[in-house]
């Protein structure tokens, strides 16, 4: 269970988190969503304890991440970022390998074998096939999916994803959103993740949360959060809301940018 | 890659023995009868008090370099870091005229010339990080500030030397490179030297592996990269200045060893760094033993009984044409 009091944070002079509070059960698949520089992003760093809350904390199963060693923290949180240098010439299993780092220690790593979970992770993505291809000979939609992988190498209960389908194909969007769903299943996996489309994440989360600079604004499962309302005020467009034909879960009809400049528009991206 | 580490073990024991058998006055069947315990008195003082500390040092040394590039260039994530252009060597070399130069260490104290090269290694190294800051910036950057900061740090060697020219002879020989004259001394100072740090390099290996991948994944799977990068830059500094006390600012091997371990040994530093330490031994020693025979044949062709090729030079003139292939094949990759 992942526990946000009162998580506050901010640069000199620009505040990016002001009192967010945000708790995640276990087995739960959580939705941020919100427009670029509303904090989303830092939020997710926050949970994972790579940034230092400017007030407030981030409970861990009742434990403070504050209180953990990196290594400590990254056996019990794994995040995967939006976009990742490409190391030249690093195959897939060198890479997914890395996510033992926090269970095996710097001189754990020199030895090989344990290497159960790195098997498994790569084969729970699907990327197993190609264990010894270079990692930069392949698509962005299976790069992403390796990356996937490493996340999962780490062995942990919760996984934070940073826009995980950013810059992917349609086909491949779905492909990993699919997988992270059934991983919950099967792992019974704690997920939050930053979503770019609202689309996916009425289709695919147990509940959607808004953030708006660095607030809160709605909180809730997708059949109730995903409104006109919604669209208008954490994304900025004008829109309808309708019922997938099928699955009955919303669908966004978005129209058009609401008028005038928005005070919303931010693009400082915080990375 | 066990199979090439064996391979590049034995390739690096060759070229030393290429080393013992290249120079002049001694060729290889004499050589070999003072191995096997026979020989005249001045072939054994030839063979066991001079080629063999020299051939061993320019082994060690070329590890070294290779090692601390690996480790500079896997730590700073910058395929152009390397010692020579981060400030590391021309710092270690001013550190080891200038302490020459006061007369504080010298070529009857090695020891000495070690601390004092760390300190300059040490200091290059910080003279660059305060110019390009804390937060990572691109690649091409840090390179053009590291060739300022060299740039820099070799003016004031001069200026040392100007000013303080009584030692030149002896002081010379760092800033170009050098194996001739080497003697045990050196090597008893060297191999424990490197050793340790080797030991540390090899234990970073996992780290360095994690930093090679970006510091926001790196830390997401557990790494402190503060502190792993801070380490792998002390022992990157370490090693080089070993290397510049024992032969001097032997051009390129830290900066191109890497780029061919990385291609040879895969993108594992658990074989690139081993292999980095092959390679550059490899390097060394090979350029050693092929300065040693330049020399005999310049001193055939010449008649210039005295002549001697710096080993630095040759290092330098090979690594400039093949930092042309590296420069031209990563401009390929990034179009």
């Amino acid at each position: 269970m992942i526990q946000a009091e009162r998580l506050s944070f901010g640069y000199p002079g620009r505040t990016v988190l002001d009192g967010v509070d945000l708790t995640v059960s276990d087995g739960e698949l959580v939705a941020l969503i919100g427009l670029n520089g509303c904090g989303k992003s830092t939020l997710l760093r926050l949970c994972a304890g790579l940034l230092r809350p400017g007030a407030g904390r981030v409970l861990l199963d009742g434990d403070d991440l504050a209180g953990l060693s990196r290594r400590a923290a990254a056996r019990r949180v794994a995040l995967l970022h939006q976009s990742a240098p490409s190391v030249p010439g690093m195959t897939v299993r060198q890479l997914v390998r890395q996510g033992r780092y926090a269970v095996r220690g710097p001189l754990g790593m020199l030895r090989d074998g344990d290497d159960e979970v790195c098997v498994r992770a790569m084969a729970d993505v699907g990327v197993g096939g190609w264990a010894d291809r270079p990692v930069d000979a392949l698509s962005g939609g299976e790069r992403q999916r390796v990356r996937l992988a490493l996340a999962l190498a780490q062995d942990t209960r919760v996984l934070l994803l940073d826009e995980p389908t950013t810059y992917l194909d349609l086909r491949y969007q779905l492909e990993v959103m699919r997988t992270v769903v059934r991983l919950r299943k099967e792992r019974g996996l704690t997920v939050v993740m930053v979503l770019h489309d609202l689309g996916h994440a009425a289709r695919f989360a147990d509940r959607i949360v808004a953030l708006r600079e660095g607030s809160v604004v709605a909180d809730g499962p997708p059949d109730e959060v995903v409104t006109p309302g919604l669209l208008a005020e954490v994304l900025g467009v004008a829109g309808r809301v309708g019922r997938d034909p099928v699955g009955d879960w919303p669908v966004c009809y978005p129209d058009h940018p609401l008028e005038g400049p928005n005070p919303l528009r931010n693009e400082n991206h915080i990375h | 890659m066990k199979r090439r580490l064996i391979l590049f073990s034995l390739l690096a024991l060759a070229v030393g023995c290429a080393g013992l058998v290249a120079g002049r006055a001694l060729g290889p069947a004499q050589v070999w009868e003072v191995l096997t315990g026979g020989g005249d008195p001045l072939a054994r003082h030839v063979v066991l008090r001079l080629r063999l500390p020299r051939s061993l040092v320019a082994l060690g040394a070329g590890a070294s370099l290779g090692l601390a590039g690996l480790v500079l260039q896997s730590a700073l994530r910058n395929p152009l870091a390397g010692p020579e252009v981060t400030g590391v060597t021309p710092g270690a070399v001013l550190g080891a005229v200038t302490a020459t130069g006061l007369g504080l260490a010298g070529w009857q104290s090695p020891a000495a010339v070690v601390v004092a090269a760390c300190a300059g290694g040490f200091a290059g190294a910080g003279l660059l990080w305060l110019l390009t800051g804390r937060e990572e910036s691109d690649p091409v950057r840090t390179a053009v500030h590291g060739v300022l900061v060299s740039a820099v740090l070799s003016g004031l060697t001069a200026m040392v030397l100007l000013v303080a020219p009584g030692e030149l002879g002896s002081v010379v020989q760092w800033l170009v490179g050098s194996t001739e004259g080497r003697v045990w001394e050196h090597w008893n100072l060297l191999w424990p030297w490197t050793a340790g740090w080797s030991l540390l390099a090899l234990a970073l290996a996992a780290p360095l592996a994690l930093l090679r991948c970006g510091d926001d994944q790196a830390a997401a799977a557990g790494l402190n990269t503060g502190r792993a990068r801070a380490a792998a830059l002390i022992c990157a500094v370490a090693l080089t200045a070993g290397a510049v006390s024992a032969v001097g600012a032997m051009g390129f091997v830290g900066l191109l060893v890497p780029h061919l371990a990385f291609a040879l040994f895969g993108a594992d530093p658990r074989t690139a760094l081993p292999g980095a330490a092959l390679l550059g031994a490899s390097v060394v020693g090979g350029a050693d033993a092929a300065s040693q025979w330049l020399s005999r044949l310049l001193a055939e062709v010449l008649g210039a009984d005295r002549l001697s090729v710096p080993t630095g030079a040759l290092t330098t003139c090979v690594g400039a044409a093949l930092l042309l292939v590296v420069a031209r094949r990563s401009v390929k990759e990034e179009t």
